[in-house]
């Protein structure tokens, strides 16, 4: 009997990896059927092939334990039963939500795929485990260490440091300094360039980094603001000088930017050519320069695939059987989301004037096939790079360099709908700047624009990667905390509060401090966006009412 | 002991086989009604019938109506990917009707033996 259960097992796991196994090809079709779909939502007979095919998922995905697959492909059967039933009523957003779901499908499988992969090599491969990264001390790569003889400036710039989420050490004494760098090493040093005894703040640095292999960001600071002192900065590695006073917000900008090392996101490319190897040849050089790459053989999947993949760039043949590149180009031009998208053809074409014609539809480049792998991968970068600033552009606010309000609503739908299906929860936080009209009107907008810097940073610098933080609008912020729960996040915005408060800004001869209050509200306690947002909302509301300068959850 | 299992996703067809060949039954598929009406017609023992709902040509009541309409008695388990208490509503006749999940495995046993037990 035992015997027996092992091969039903056994037979079970075949069949599960055999279904993974055909899903792309079949996807491929689905996909093919939505395109036809939504050039005809009519076709009957289509639109049932797309039901049954979700509706076999579903169920054949439920028979395997998949459930996750089987939700997601039971939410596109219910759409597609939709269009069967009124196929004349459906709008945009419905084939967007298809597409949506088609998708997920996609990442769903491929996830599985990769899950299986794992597991079946589990047994063969040898492993090992890896010591987790020394953080013992929890500063997160955030320890600064500040060296200035005057205690009472250098304990003033670590204070505003640290509302900031930098850990400064303070030494007084570059021999001391010295110590502690030989035995752990900073993620930047703040180094004074004047200590008494005619002991330059340059020299020891610069001796420090001579006794160390690796160097580490260093700014100077000092109250000459000459050729000479700026140059003596330079020449011992100085990252950036500051004239003191320093303007603690410009001083944090600047840290921001020395420590503060993302790793890119690959650049995403589509490459659409009928001549499958071609594609994969053109493939295979972008992906050696770490770009990520899908190819479409049929013209006709272009715009679903644009859809799903999201690249920074297309790379289009000229020529395909039943469809020109020009055509093509158009066409997907012609999609407001795909305006802006740049679109770079290959072709063998040497004509300069039908090159001309191919760039009049917008085509953003012209290669000449064959190309050298060098050029195609810099013609690429070079564009796909342009894409993405002005992406960036369009989501953020230019002040903050925060998400934009339309952004952060697009997020916090997003991460609800995502909240939902991981069965997980999430909490929404509305933060306003108290009193923030009289800031302006007393200091000016100038220093009222420091104020809403600073938030920012704050909200930026202190939250996880996994927040979303955006500018909703004047001295309104937001901040989607994903995964916790009500008291937790309130506890977390209570003490952003906290460390705002602690903030001294300039104006002038004046030196003044801001609060804000804040209200946060939880999902699925709030069971959609609109009663989340109206939750946090309230709660600020009563924050504000109870006297401000504080932090109210919504636990209605 | 012979079982027809009748359903167009060749998945979930096999899937079902291969539980029942673990309880010993010996497995006929069919790809849809059609084929399963020849089957059935044919010189071919069958003891059983385990049909998926959702089908292309002929679903799986309307094949059970249609087998009962030409006199086959034979018991009838319908499987379906929804909810199965909507069916069981709309053929009370019926000898069961299950929900396709991972636990297929475990209750498609005890039901073949509760369904078997009452003929």
């Amino acid at each position: 009997m035992n015997e027996q259960r092992h091969s039903l097992s056994s037979k079970i796991a075949r069949l599960r990896d055999q279904f993974i196994e055909q899903m792309p090809g079949r996807m491929e079709e689905a996909l093919h059927h939505l395109a036809m779909l939504r050039v005809d939502p009519n076709q009957r007979a289509t639109a049932a092939n797309l039901h049954r095919f979700l509706h076999s998922i579903k169920g054949t995905g439920n028979s395997f334990g998949f459930e996750e697959l089987g939700s997601i492909a039971a939410s596109g059967e219910h759409l597609v039963a939709r269009l069967l039933e009124m196929p004349l009523n459906v709008s945009a957003p419905f084939w967007d939500e298809l597409a949506e779901v088609l998708a997920r499908i996609v990442l769903n499988t491929e996830t599985l795929r990769q899950q299986g992969a794992s597991s079946s090599q589990e047994h063969d491969v040898p492993r090992f485990e890896m010591a987790p990264i020394d953080d013992s001390e929890g500063d997160g790569g955030r320890r600064i260490y500040i060296c200035d003889d005057d205690p009472l400036q250098v304990e003033q710039l670590a204070t505003q440091l640290q509302c900031f989420g930098y850990h400064p050490v303070t030494f007084t004494d570059p021999a001391e300094l010295r110590t502690a760098m030989m035995s752990k090493r900073p993620s930047l040093v703040i180094m004074d360039i004047f200590f008494p005894n005619n002991v330059s703040g340059t020299d020891v640095l610069a001796a420090i980094e001579r006794e160390k292999d690796q160097p580490v960001p260093a700014i100077f600071i000092s109250a000459r603001d000459d050729f000479e002192a700026r140059l003596n900065a330079v020449k011992a590695g100085g990252e950036a000088y500051f004239h003191k006073p320093v303007n603690a917000l410009d001083m944090v900008t600047t840290i921001d930017e020395l420590t503060v090392q993302k790793k890119p996101e690959p650049y995403r490319v589509l490459i659409v050519d009928d001549e499958p190897v071609i594609a994969a040849y053109h493939s295979l050089i972008l992906q050696e320069a770490h770009m990520v790459t899908f190819q479409v053989h049929k013209p006709e999947r272009v715009l679903e695939v644009l859809h799903l993949f999201r690249p920074d760039l297309v790379l289009m043949d000229m020529y395909m059987p039943g469809c020109n590149g020009r055509d093509l180009a158009k066409l997907v031009r012609q999609v407001p989301d795909y305006f802006g998208l740049p679109i770079v053809f290959l072709s063998s074409e040497t004509d300069k004037r039908k090159q001309f014609s191919a760039m009049r539809v917008g085509a953003e480049g012209f290669l000449t096939k064959p190309i050298h792998p060098e050029d195609l991968v810099a013609a690429v970068a070079i564009r796909a790079e342009r894409m993405r600033a002005l992406r960036m552009l369009m989501a953020r606010d230019s002040l903050t360099g925060l998400f934009n309000h339309s952004t952060t609503t697009q997020m916090l739908e997003n991460a609800i709908a995502n909240a939902g299906r991981q069965n997980e929860s999430l909490c929404f936080a509305m933060i306003d700047v108290d009193r923030f009209k009289a800031v302006n009107d007393t200091h000016g907008h100038p220093v009222g624009d420091q104020v809403l810097l600073a938030l920012a940073r704050v909200l930026q610098q202190r939250l996880r990667n996994s927040d979303i933080v955006g500018r909703y609008g004047g001295e309104e912020f937001a901040v989607i905390l994903q995964g916790i729960k009500l008291g937790a996040a309130a506890q977390i915005i209570d003490q952003l509060r906290e460390d705002f408060a602690k903030i001294r800004f300039n104006a002038g001869e004046v030196e003044f401090s801001c609060s804000f209050s804040g209200g946060v509200a939880a999902f699925p306690q709030c069971k959609d966006m609109k009663f989340l947002r109206e939750a946090a909302d309230s709660a600020l509301y009563k924050a504000k009412e109870e006297g401000r300068n504080r932090v109210v959850a919504n636990n209605e | 002991m012979h079982v027809l299992v009748v359903d167009d996703d060749p998945f979930s067809r096999e899937m079902t086989v291969a539980v029942l060949e673990d309880l010993g039954y010996n497995c006929q598929m069919a790809e849809n009604g059609v084929e399963a009406m020849e089957i059935l017609a044919g010189e071919g023992s069958c003891d059983l019938v385990i049909s998926d709902m959702n089908m292309p040509l002929i679903n799986g009541i309307d094949l059970f109506r249609e087998l009962r309409s030409q006199g086959c008695a034979l018991p009838f388990i319908l499987l379906t990917g929804d909810d199965p208490e909507g069916l069981r509503t709309e053929e009370p006749k019926l000898d069961a009707c299950l929900f396709k999940d991972f636990s297929l495995e475990e209750i498609l046993p005890q039901v073949i033996n509760e369904v078997l037990s009452r003929y």
